[in-house]
């Protein structure tokens, strides 16, 4: 990679400097409805994201954590408003997307890579037209766009006149992720959403296309979310970690205090859960037992307390808050909430602090 | 690891992949049997347009004294119809007005089926239910029937059979073009293109119409042959083509009578129609497995 690393804060679109997150995220909710009946009223509703808060600032990665079903993807996918969510708000940069700042604007800002790199690209159109094609939507000339799709693909590391002209069958699974992050970086966004995006990869490629990720990052400024279940990568690549538990937020704090100190008790588990690279610190007992519980009728109270192993009787009464553990770190559990009730749980502060 | 381009001097060509057709026509051209049938077709069509140059005698005249002459009868090499006319000439002229009868309202019905389909499925919700549910209704009729009735309530004449026969095909086209769309819709480059801005027009135009047409076209392909079976069931009843026209169809049904007296003349026009069907099907057969590109 060639240059600088370029500062986030130096693009022209930044508005609020480096104090104002990059997104701000306030109580996005999205539940979907499931079973109808005779009438056509959907009987149940599955909690998918359930009121999620949290700040993304500009130039970190946000690494999202959790085990399948928790809601990190429906997280991202209301990000990108490929589905409506139900309530909430997402400010890009002090602007509310869909009021002061348009979706179609917001799009150009932030992009988004996908699991599936077959299914992401469509098999009739060759690799150039598919990273030109955002562009094109845009107003920039078919011309000019086929010109920035061979820039990108030599900077994702694809010699361009090799790779414009075919298809995305005739590609591995390495280089089609390296052609969606072309495709995503084809409209210059500030923010790039990573739903699992190395994920299906296989580990070597995986390692090169996080490397890319990391040098791409510096070359253009960019802010990244990472979505994904592996932990190590995570880690590697991460910032900061969100975990999430049922489509809540569990905790959220820097890749170091998350991975070092984890105050939830479900990241505690969770991050027991990666194996030891030292066979003498492998652990015989099982983190956590049982699935995690239906997402349809969350049990009341804290969503964790059915398989926590600091559960009292108040976990299932009260539902926690996010509450700041340390300057960096908030966790959602009673045991750290002042006054709620738990044993472990700090004294009730007075009004002020 | 990412590859630099200061410095670097020489120009390659770029490597271009051969086009999305040429592949096809490339594939198709290794399928023995889809060629085969696809000459067959090709053989039918120019037998249809050069049928005045072919046929040796006149299709429509009759002679009672050489009533059902049999195959092999000098100047009647395929025999006399029940009206004493020359089989050969009959069937060649029948070509015209059967693949017409068969080729028309399929295509027709392609264009409006995938049109109302592409649009159902993309768009999905209560309007696409709307659609899909009122196509629904068509299918409570067996085809045959709806043709009959449709044709019946139009009146007589080739036109009218022609419209009934379209609407008879649109609801399986348009069915198929909306499952197929659905399918699609809901794959991760068509969210991409949403995710770049794209609106629902230039999202089907690029990413959807491509990847949905060829199986819509291979499944109305297949129709052709039901189209022309359908159409000879009109003409039989009076409602489509009218004697003395020569049609394979309508010949078939004039000819049902003479079955017991000559069976190989009056069995002559299904062979035809059969030919003609099943080239049209391993056609479109071939056409579908060289339309996937992973082969």
């Amino acid at each position: 990679m060639s240059g600088e690393p370029v500062d986030p804060l130096a693009d022209p679109r930044d508005r609020g400097g480096p104090r104002q997150p990059l997104l701000t995220v306030r109580g996005l909710v999205k539940h979907f409805p499931v079973g109808k009946n005779i009438l056509g009223r959907s009987t149940n509703v599955v909690r998918a994201v359930d009121d999620v808060d949290f700040d993304l600032l500009k130039g970190e990665t946000l690494g999202i954590v959790g085990e399948s079903g928790c809601g990190k993807s429906t997280t991202a996918r209301l990000l990108m408003h490929l589905i409506e969510p139900d309530r909430g708000n997402i400010i890009f940069d002090g602007e509310v997307v869909g009021q002061e700042l348009s979706l179609r604007e917001y799009r150009r800002q932030v992009q988004m890579v996908f699991q599936d790199s077959y299914a992401s690209l469509n098999p009739r159109l060759t690799i150039e037209d598919s990273i030109a094609f955002a562009p094109q939507v845009h107003g920039v000339s078919r011309r000019e766009s086929l010109n920035r799709a061979h820039d990108l693909l030599s900077r994702v590391g694809l010699e361009p006149n090799r790779f414009a002209g075919r298809y995305p069958h005739e590609l591995s699974g390495g280089q089609r992720q390296r052609i969606n992050i072309a495709r995503a970086l084809a409209l210059e966004p500030r923010l790039i959403i990573l739903d699992e995006a190395v994920s299906a990869l296989d580990k070597s490629v995986e390692a090169q296309v996080l490397n890319l990720l990391l040098d791409l990052k510096d070359a253009f400024g960019l802010t990244y979310i990472f979505i994904s279940h592996d932990l190590n990568v995570v880690r590697f690549i991460s910032d900061r970690v969100m975990v999430m538990y049922l489509g809540k937020v569990a905790e959220i704090g820097t890749a170091g205090d998350i991975f070092d100190r984890p105050a939830h008790p479900y990241s505690g588990a969770l991050l027991s859960s990666m194996p030891a690279m030292d066979p003498d610190a492998r652990t015989l007992e099982a983190p956590l037992y049982g699935d995690p519980p239906n997402p349809i009728n969350p049990p009341p109270g804290c969503r964790f307390h059915t398989r926590c192993t600091a559960v009292e009787a108040v976990c299932s009464k009260l539902e926690p808050q996010l509450a700041a553990t340390s300057t960096n770190q908030q966790v959602s559990c009673l045991k750290y909430q002042p006054g709620s009730g738990h044993s472990a749980a700090p004294p009730a502060l007075e009004a002020a602090e | 690891m990412v590859v630099a381009l200061e410095g670097k001097a020489v120009v390659a060509p770029i490597q271009v992949s051969e086009g999305y057709w040429r592949g096809v026509m490339r594939r198709l051209s290794r399928n023995p049997v889809a060629m085969i049938a696809l000459g067959i077709i090709v053989l039918l069509i120019l037998m249809a347009v050069l049928a005045p140059y072919l046929a040796p005698a006149d299709p429509v005249k009759g002679s009672m004294l050489r009533r059902l002459r049999p195959v092999g009868t000098p100047g009647y090499p395929l025999g006399a119809d029940e009206l004493g006319r020359d089989m050969l000439s009959r069937l060649i002229f029948g070509a015209r007005l059967s693949l017409f009868m068969g080729v028309t309202p399929v295509l027709m019905a392609f264009v409006i089926g995938s049109g109302l389909g592409i649009f159902a499925g993309y768009v999905g919700g209560k309007l696409n239910t709307a659609i899909m549910r009122t196509i629904d209704i068509f299918y409570a009729f067996p085809s045959v029937l709806l043709a009959v009735a449709l044709s019946g309530a139009l009146g007589a004449g080739i036109t009218n059979a022609l419209v009934s026969l379209t609407i008879v095909f649109i609801p399986p086209i348009t069915r198929v073009a909306e499952s197929v769309t659905t399918q699609v819709r809901n794959r991760d480059y068509v969210e991409a293109a949403r995710a770049s801005g794209a609106g629902g027009v230039t999202i089907v135009r690029v990413h959807v119409l491509g990847n949905v047409l060829s199986p819509i076209f291979v499944y109305a392909t297949s129709l052709i042959s039901v189209a022309m079976i359908l159409a000879s069931g009109l003409s039989f009843l009076g409602l489509g083509v009218k004697p003395p026209e020569p049609e394979w169809g309508l010949m078939l049904n004039t000819l049902r009578t003479a079955i017991y007296v000559n069976p190989l003349v009056a069995a002559l026009p299904g062979v035809m129609i059969f030919i003609t069907s099943i080239s049209f099907n391993l056609f479109s057969d071939g056409l579908r497995s060289a339309m996937d590109v992973r082969s």
